[in-house]
């Protein structure tokens, strides 16, 4: 240990006593990790906004529809659905929604000629579907036990369709579903992964089945499922086979942020060129290396002589000259580093990005430089240990 | 073993005959050094044979060529003998590989070269400290000693002057104080008065004469006379053979 802690002694000081040279040293494992720190910095902060939007929204949502093989109308999904669907052990929460047609909404009676030509989406939906979504409601609440049980005719409504209807946050006020008149108990807030949920209107299953519905019962036709995070594609196969299991219709699904997901991806090929250039760089330097090194191990063969006759072993020669190397590749590095974040930081500022730093990137650019730095070492290190004294001292 | 086959050096053999029995810090035994091979082979020592006793106070002398830089190479242990044999403090080097010789060097042997060779980024304390590394020493306990010998050779003023800030006489008395800070046993001195002037040679020798001890030998390879002189024993060398071993009563 001590041995350990003479040699980074004797490494530094020899390092800081060069200083200009050091510092040329540096440039080139420095300018390479700068090339691909930023590189691979500018690429991901040009898709930045839309990475930010994916880590916020999730990656895990899955909906399921049902749809007819046949062209049957109306298809719906088993009554069992919800347990049909927490059966797939990657299923972490699941809400089920009944979409229904045809029904005219106004904000009021007197409105109908204005609003009748545009169909807006009317869903029963069961008390879970903001926590699966992952929403919050801009004001008011969400339909709870008591609206379904009491079959109340209370609604919550999309954000968009506040603002069409201009409804004012915590406003009272009724909205016409098919000439009935419901109370609006809150308005949900902006849904990214389900656009169209901005203009719906949300009621309770009973109330649906009470007012819309024909029929005994009123089953679900889509379902919202939020999966274990990176199991989503093998979650969504799943669910096709759990939930259809033995039944008419059929079931399709639809990862909802895929489509963002793949909007999000930074363009590989354009990152690959400039990292590959950026190793190039790093190569180069790790070249310039090697030659000053082994300049330098010349230049101070009297001083490698000198240490050998004062009883420096090769070996600790050989480690001096790579440790010298490698605190090259770690100072390099480092520089590198910071010149890189500040480069992205430069042109995310410019180009109005977001600034994204994918946080292996510094570990792994210093590791770059200080490996290629160990490597150019290599053979300088060797040769100062290979020196006689006797030839480096110039005897009498 | 006192009486060895008749070689050059046999005038100290039989001087050291009439003496009780000690054992020598630095023995050679039939040393040949042979540069090239085949006809462009070269002897630089041809069978020599050679003992440093503690106290000792020796000059090789020789006209260059005369095979004494080959000879301080064998002795400081930077070398390997073609043949033969050499013991330090009783340990026979030249089978060791060069980390265990390096390691007895380390140990017993100081340098001090006419280039006093000092590293120039460090200072004289960093200078002679550099002699004590990678001996489990502390870093203060390394300084303590260093500026300790510093002080040995009158440079207790200069402890944190770069060599380039030194005059030559300064410069060799760090090397001297470098050489000294371990404790060797042996002293071993290449023409160190050689890029000196006479002034600063003087002081030099003045400082070397002062620093055989009873346990420790000094050994000035040289060619300068009056460097030659101002040692007890005088070692002349010619064609790769010792061809005077004298000792002048102290």
């Amino acid at each position: 240990m001590k041995t350990f802690k003479d040699l980074l002694m004797v490494s530094l000081t020899g390092l800081f006593a060069r200083k200009v040279r050091t510092l040329l040293l540096l440039l080139g494992p420095m300018i390479g990790v700068a090339a691909i720190i930023a590189a691979v910095g500018l690429t991901d902060s040009a898709k930045g906004d839309l990475k930010a939007k994916v880590n916020k929204l999730g990656t895990n949502l899955i909906e399921v529809s049902a749809s007819s093989a046949f062209g049957g109308q109306d298809p719906t999904l088993p009554e069992d659905v919800l347990d049909r669907a927490l059966s797939v052990t990657t299923v972490k929460s699941v809400a089920k929604v009944h979409e229904l047609a045809n029904i005219v909404v106004t904000p009021y009676n007197e409105a109908r000629d204005k609003y009748e030509a545009v169909p807006i989406p009317v869903l029963a939906s069961d008390m879970l579907l903001p926590s699966v979504l992952e929403v919050d409601l801009i004001s008011g609440r969400w339909l709870n036990e008591f609206d379904e049980q009491a079959t109340s005719r209370s609604a919550v409504i999309g954000i968009g369709l506040a603002r069409q209807f201009n409804y004012l946050p915590g406003e009272t006020r009724t909205i016409e579903l098919g000439n009935i008149r419901y109370g609006v108990v809150g308005v949900l807030s902006e849904v990214e992964l389900e656009p169209a949920f901005d203009n719906a209107v949300f009621v309770t299953f009973s109330a649906a089945k009470a007012d819309f519905v024909d029929a005994d019962k009123i089953l679900a036709n889509k379902i919202y499922v939020r999966s274990q995070v990176g199991a989503e594609k093998d979650t969504s196969e799943a669910l096709k086979i759990s939930i259809n299991l033995g039944g008419p219709d059929e079931v399709t699904t639809d990862i909802k942020s895929e489509a963002l997901q793949l909007a999000a991806q930074s363009d590989q090929q354009i990152k690959l060129i400039v990292v590959s250039m950026g190793i190039l760089a790093s190569i180069v330097g790790g070249v310039g290396i090697a030659n000053v090194m082994s300049i330098s191990v010349i230049q101070r063969s009297a001083e490698i002589g000198i240490r050998r006759a004062l009883g420096h072993t090769r070996s600790i020669i050989a480690s001096q000259f790579l440790l010298e190397s490698l605190f090259i590749g770690l100072l390099g590095g480092i520089c590198g580093v910071l010149l890189g974040i500040a480069s992205i930081f430069l042109g995310a500022t410019i180009a109005g990005w977001v600034f994204v730093l994918a946080p292996w990137l510094p570990p792994a650019g210093i590791l770059l430089a200080m490996v290629i730095s160990v490597i150019a070492g290599l053979y300088p290190s060797v040769r100062a240990a290979k020196l006689e004294p006797l030839e480096t001292l110039r005897l009498g | 073993m006192l009486h060895e086959p008749e070689t050059d050096a046999d005038v100290s053999e039989q001087q050291l005959a009439n003496e009780p029995y000690v054992e020598p810090l630095l023995e050679l035994k039939e040393v040949s050094r042979v540069y090239g091979s085949g006809d462009a082979k070269v002897y630089a020592l041809r069978d020599v044979s050679l003992r440093i006793m503690p106290g000792d106070f020796v000059s090789i002398v020789g006209p260059s060529g005369s095979g004494k830089s080959t000879m301080l190479g064998l002795l400081g242990c930077l070398d390997i003998p073609t043949s033969g044999t050499i013991i330090v403090g009783g340990k026979t080097v030249t089978g060791l590989d060069d980390a265990d010789r390096t390691e007895v060097r380390g140990r017993t042997i100081g340098f001090v070269f006419q280039q006093f060779h000092l590293i120039p980024h460090l200072d004289a304390t960093g200078n002679v400290e550099t002699a004590l590394l990678y001996r489990g020493l502390s870093k203060a306990e390394r300084r303590r000693r260093a500026i300790e010998s510093l002080d040995k050779v009158g440079l207790g003023h200069r402890h944190e002057h770069r060599p380039v800030q030194m005059s030559g006489g300064e410069q060799q008395r760090v090397a001297l104080a470098r050489a000294l800070v371990t404790e060797p046993k042996i002293l071993l001195a290449d023409e160190p008065t050689g890029a000196l002037d006479s002034q600063n040679a003087e002081n030099v020798m003045e400082l070397l004469t002062n620093l055989q001890s009873s346990e420790r030998a000094v050994v000035l390879v040289t060619h300068a006379a009056e460097v030659a002189d101002a040692a007890f024993r005088k070692v002349s060398m010619r064609d790769g053979r010792i061809v005077s071993d004298m000792t002048r009563v102290r």
